[in-house]
């Protein structure tokens, strides 16, 4: 049984019996709210999707997104292996993958970036069309994500550095790792419903 | 004492049937009942009324008994007879009004079931909104009006759409309303059942002529042979210019948004349009050497062109031109130049 | 024994602080200012409608006055009062000595005041006028204020989901020893139910409202008919949240009923797990209905009656509710103080609301009254009826919880009286107006209307008169009210076995709890270890 100290709340847990910790309870909370955010753009793009022609579709470039997708699951495998470190009490070990994980996120966001550019280039924009409008907005609020996901990272890797977690205790970590898993499943849903089917 | 109790609520709850029975058939709080569709609507609101006066008589009843009844004595501190709960009572009171509610749910399935049914050889009527005026117009005929004829006794299939923002098709002697949402066409069928002129209602709100849009256009239920006179005579025009004027004036649905006395039109939405060539008139301000003619006849093609003070650009629809053939645009000018 | 007595400076009120109990009064306070403001617009659009022609407002005036006097009255009044209520009160009803978050909780509540001042300040750019339902497209094309009511509908979603983070991580992490699931007082369940209906259908209308903010501001074609955008799919986003609103602003009344019952007719809650479950029932079943409201708009005519199924359903739970309650005051001693009164006031009117609300589900029923005065009229008894007077009688009964003070019984009556022949008076003419043909919305009306509308309107001013006990009672009785001791209700719930006011810490030391929170009239003993706080007196 670890003992959390949070203002004022110390002694008071009924939790304890669940073995809850707040921290992680309330991200969950929060996670599943952004769920039912995606859920209502995922929605609107399907329903455009099954109602509209897209004939702008068939200029996504499903490879170079695949590959942008491989290297998004690549850094949630980091945070596995940070948080990992962490609990074998190896704070190196943490600082390093969560580097890794800021990085790649930071590569996913450039590969983004490209793909943006380059389908602008085609014509392809925020007003030009309903799919524009729907697909930049669903896959631009997800970028938005990774972009907080990413400063998160190095404000983690930052706190690490100054010895903020130990092997008992490391909700910090644990935080953003699901913060982040979650915006690499939210990825691997949007691109199974923009560039496969 | 148990027995009592028994003879009490059985009591009781012949009572409220009985209630809830003359209230069924005793209270009506719907308007004329147009349609075959009103009659079915009616029967089922009737029921669910009685249902509700008894379970809205057993609740309150209870209430008030409780509070006159069950009343702390003065001076005395202690609490009352400590009961938890009644599994047997907490099923019942679980079990009945699901079962209520299924009643009426199936009951409500049986109606709209029926209310939908296709006829032979139904009237086709295309409605067509816009901010702020219906137009109702007769496929196979050139019939175009803002008020709406139909013949008695025979199904109507209403095509309904809007032009711009959403707005509701709404007749409330036929008990029944469809949205007409723009880029999609919507379908309703009703079966006029009784003659007479009833009030069209629009149920969304449109903007700024909303209830404007609300108070302009009737429905006028009328015998087969009178109904077949009026599309006669409203497909053509009146040789009369003044009375050609008049009507296109309405056709077109002017007087929703703008007063004309000669047309009894007062909508407030657009300026007034008496006295318009008027030179000490009130759009004295608005000729500024411009020929009037020109100008109306600019206003109705281009109306973002020539503001009147004191109402907003973009109320006024700007398809007009595609509208209006160019013959009855030239009478509907010279109508409105020649209002005094 | 020492006594952490609070220091009651005002000024504790005025600022930055992350106290539970100072944040639920700063709600409190705050909400109260803004169900005033709602109300000003409310008397104008009822002055307005005295007479079927009349020009004191004009049309574009009467539809940004109706769409803010809504949107105040749902996002600015009703949700952050019951937030207020659930801030001061699940802490203590827990044993914990704060919320989970005590930061994240200030917060949220200084979200509040900005997105507010943004819906108010919209007035000077244009203020929305597309009705609180925001319909697209007419929501595309209004004025800029329209758009300032989207981002502060964003800002009040976003301050109401993170206090909902918060009740439920309170709730789960923090109750006391001994205070299982089965002992949790039924506002606390009520919240929690809530805070989890909030959580899955906000983001929901906030992805709805960025679609109507990115059409508006940076020209995205979402809701543009012409390039094929679909007015349907935002009424699918707006009422998968603004359907669970109703239960999300009337759960939290229904908990504070369910206190008061008990401590007013000196009896344990009848039903307690089936109240406290159906709470739960009503969330869930909430959250697959919102369909009901598009019956007129063109859906799929085969998803009508799984719709109108799930509406009626929910008439189930509900009724459990009231039933429970009706036997909870059955055979009690009951004392009709204002509390009590505005509780059973809830019940009668909120009932009227509900069975009305089964008329509108059945789909040709519907069809006739949708977007009508009917509607109206059930909504005001659900929303007034409901969850206001519900809210009154919360702010009555732990008036003396949170100053210390005793308010003025006659001036409650007095206010209940008012309030209660005012509801009657102001909606049930409505309903009528409804059936016969009057549509919602409208600044003029067929003048066979005129006479239910001069009733409604004769209701409403009562009303607005009805505020004016209350506050008097509330502002001079916190000065100059008797003291009130810690329990004048002799109330057996945990709150109310500390001092009144609590402590800045609320339990001094852990408490513990050994019994449920209703046992009236079963043995004497007492409830709840006695904190040292508690022994303050």
């Amino acid at each position: 049984m670890t003992s959390h100290t949070i203002p004022h709340a110390d002694d008071f847990r009924a939790g304890r019996e669940l073995s809850l910790d707040h921290r992680k309870l309330g991200m969950w909370l929060f996670l599943a709210s952004e769920v039912m955010f995606f859920g209502g753009l995922v929605g609107t793009f399907l329903h455009y999707k099954a109602t509209l022609p897209t004939p702008e579709a068939a200029l996504l470039d499903t490879v170079l997104v695949g590959l942008n997708t491989f290297v998004l699951i690549t850094s949630s495998l980091m945070v596995v292996l940070g948080l990992d470190a962490i609990q074998r009490g190896r704070r190196r070990g943490l600082i390093t993958f969560l580097g890794l994980t800021a990085l790649l996120g930071a590569i996913f966001l450039g590969g983004q970036v490209f793909e943006f550019i380059s389908l602008a280039g085609h014509g392809v924009t925020l007003q030009s069309s309903v799919f524009g409008s729907s697909f930049y907005t669903l896959t631009g609020f997800h970028g938005l994500h990774v972009l907080i996901g990413v400063i998160w990272a190095l404000v983690t890797l930052m706190k690490a550095a100054r010895g903020t977690y130990t092997a008992q205790e490391h909700a910090g970590v644990e935080a953003f790792g699901l913060y982040w898993h979650f915006v690499d499943v939210v990825w691997i849903v949007l691109f199974t419903i923009i560039y496969l089917i | 004492m148990k027995e009592r109790t028994l003879l009490v609520v059985v009591l009781v709850t012949a009572l409220l049937v009985v209630a809830g029975i003359w209230v069924a058939q005793n209270v009506n709080l719907m308007p004329a009942e147009a349609s075959t569709r009103a009659a079915l609507v009616d029967q089922l609101f009737r029921a669910m009324l009685g249902l509700a006066a008894v379970i809205f008589l057993l609740v309150e009843g209870l209430l008030l008994f409780s509070v006159l009844r069950f009343r702390q004595p003065r001076g005395d501190d202690g609490d009352a007879l400590p009961v938890h709960g009644n599994r047997a009572l907490e099923i019942v009171w679980t079990l009945i009004p699901a079962l209520i509610v299924i009643v009426i749910g199936f009951y409500s399935f049986r109606v709209l079931a029926a209310s939908e049914i296709r006829e032979e050889n139904p009237l086709v009527v295309n409605v067509r909104s816009r901010q702020f005026a219906w137009t109702f117009e007769y496929p196979g005929t050139s019939v175009i009006s803002s008020d709406l004829h139909l013949p008695v006794g025979r199904q109507v299939r209403f095509l309904i759409t809007s032009d711009d923002v959403i707005h509701s098709f709404w007749v409330p002697e036929f008990r029944v309303k469809r949205d007409a949402t723009p880029g999609q066409m919507a379908e309703l069928l009703v079966t006029p059942t009784r003659e007479g002129t009833y009030p069209v209602r629009c149920a969304e709100l449109c903007g700024v002529g909303h209830a404007a849009m609300g108070l302009s256009s009737r429905v006028i239920v009328e015998s087969d042979e009178a109904f077949q006179a009026w599309l006669t005579q409203a497909a053509a025009l009146p040789a009369d210019p003044i009375e050609a004027g008049r009507t296109l004036f309405k056709r077109y649905g002017c007087p929703a948004c703008h007063a004309l006395a000669d047309a009894g039109a007062a909508g407030v939405v657009g300026p007034a349009l008496d006295s318009l060539a008027d030179p000490n008139g009130p759009h004295a301000h608005a000729h500024g050497g411009m020929d009037i003619r020109a100008l109306v006849e600019q206003s109705v093609l281009d109306p973002s062109a020539a503001i009147a003070p004191g109402f907003a650009d973009g109320l006024m629809p700007k398809d007009f031109g595609t509208r209006i053939p160019a013959n009855e645009l030239a009478i509907l000018v010279d109508y409105l130049v020649a209002q005094k | 024994m020492t006594t952490a007595t609070p220091a009651l400076s005002p000024r504790r009120y005025f600022g930055w602080s992350t106290d539970h109990k100072v944040i639920g009064v700063q709600y409190l306070v705050t909400s109260f200012f803004f169900f005033l403001v709602g109300g000003a617009m409310a008397g104008m659009i009822r002055t307005q409608l005295l007479a079927p022609d009349s020009t004191l407002v004009s049309a574009e005036a009467f539809n940004r006055l109706s769409t803010n006097h809504g949107s105040v009255m749902l996002f600015l009044w009703i949700l952050p009062v019951l937030a207020g209520l659930g801030n001061y009160l699940v802490p203590l009803q827990i044993g914990a000595r704060d919320m989970a978050f005590p930061r994240l909780n200030a917060l949220s509540f200084w979200l509040l005041v900005p997105a507010g001042l943004l819906m108010l300040a919209s007035f000077f750019v244009g203020a929305a006028e597309a009705g609180w339902t925001a319909y697209v497209p007419l929501s595309i094309s209004g004025p800029d204020g329209q758009t300032l009511w989207a981002l502060s509908v964003i800002l009040l979603g976003t301050s109401s989901m993170m206090g909902s983070i918060n009740f439920v991580t309170t709730i789960f992490t923090m109750r006391a020893e001994g205070l299982t699931f089965w002992r949790l007082p039924l506002f606390s369940w009520s919240m929690l139910a809530t805070s989890i209906l909030v959580l899955t259908a906000t983001p929901v209308l906030t992805a709805g409202l960025a679609l109507i903010a990115m059409d508006r501001l940076v020209g995205t074609l979402f809701f543009s008919v012409p390039a094929g955008g679909d007015p349907i799919l935002w009424q699918n986003l707006f009422w998968f949240y603004s359907h669970p609103a109703v239960y999300i602003m009337v759960l939290p009344a229904m908990g504070a009923i369910s206190e008061i019952f008990p401590v007013f007719a000196r009896k344990p809650v009848f039903g307690y797990r089936m109240i406290a479950v159906s709470s739960l029932a009503i969330s869930l079943l909430g959250l697959t209905v919102w369909a009901h409201h598009m019956f007129t708009s063109g859906m799929d005519p085969r998803l009508r009656v799984p719709y109108m199924i799930s509406t009626m359903i929910i008439a189930v739970p509900t009724g459990v509710k009231i039933f429970s309650w009706l036997a909870t005051i059955w055979g009690g001693k009951i004392r009709l103080d204002t509390p009590m009164l505005f509780a059973l006031g809830f019940i009668s009117m909120f009932l009227i609301g509900g069975i009305t609300g089964v008329f509108l589900a059945a789909i040709p029923v519907d069809l006739h009254v949708h977007d009508t005065y009917f509607v109206v009229a059930h909504l005001h008894f659900v929303l007034f009826g409901g969850s206001v007077s519900g809210a009154y009688a919360a702010l009555y009964y732990w008036y003396p919880k949170i100053t210390g003070r005793r308010f003025d019984e006659r001036l409650g009556k007095v206010h209940f009286a008012a309030n209660f022949i005012g509801t009657n008076l102001a909606y049930l003419p409505m309903f009528l107006a409804g059936l016969l043909g009057m549509p919602r919305r409208v600044v003029n009306y067929d003048p066979r209307f005129t006479e239910l509308n001069q009733l409604a309107s004769l209701g409403a001013f009562l009303l607005a008169v009805s505020v004016l006990p209350l506050l008097y009672n509330m502002i001079v009785s916190w000065v100059n009210g008797p003291k009130a001791g810690d329990n004048p209700w002799r109330a057996r719930t945990l709150e109310w076995q500390g001092s009144s006011p609590p402590p800045v810490h609320n339990f001094d030391q852990p408490p513990v709890v050994t019994e449920g929170p209703y046992d009236y009239g079963e043995a004497e003993a007492r409830s709840m270890m006695p904190s040292p706080a508690a022994a303050g007196d």
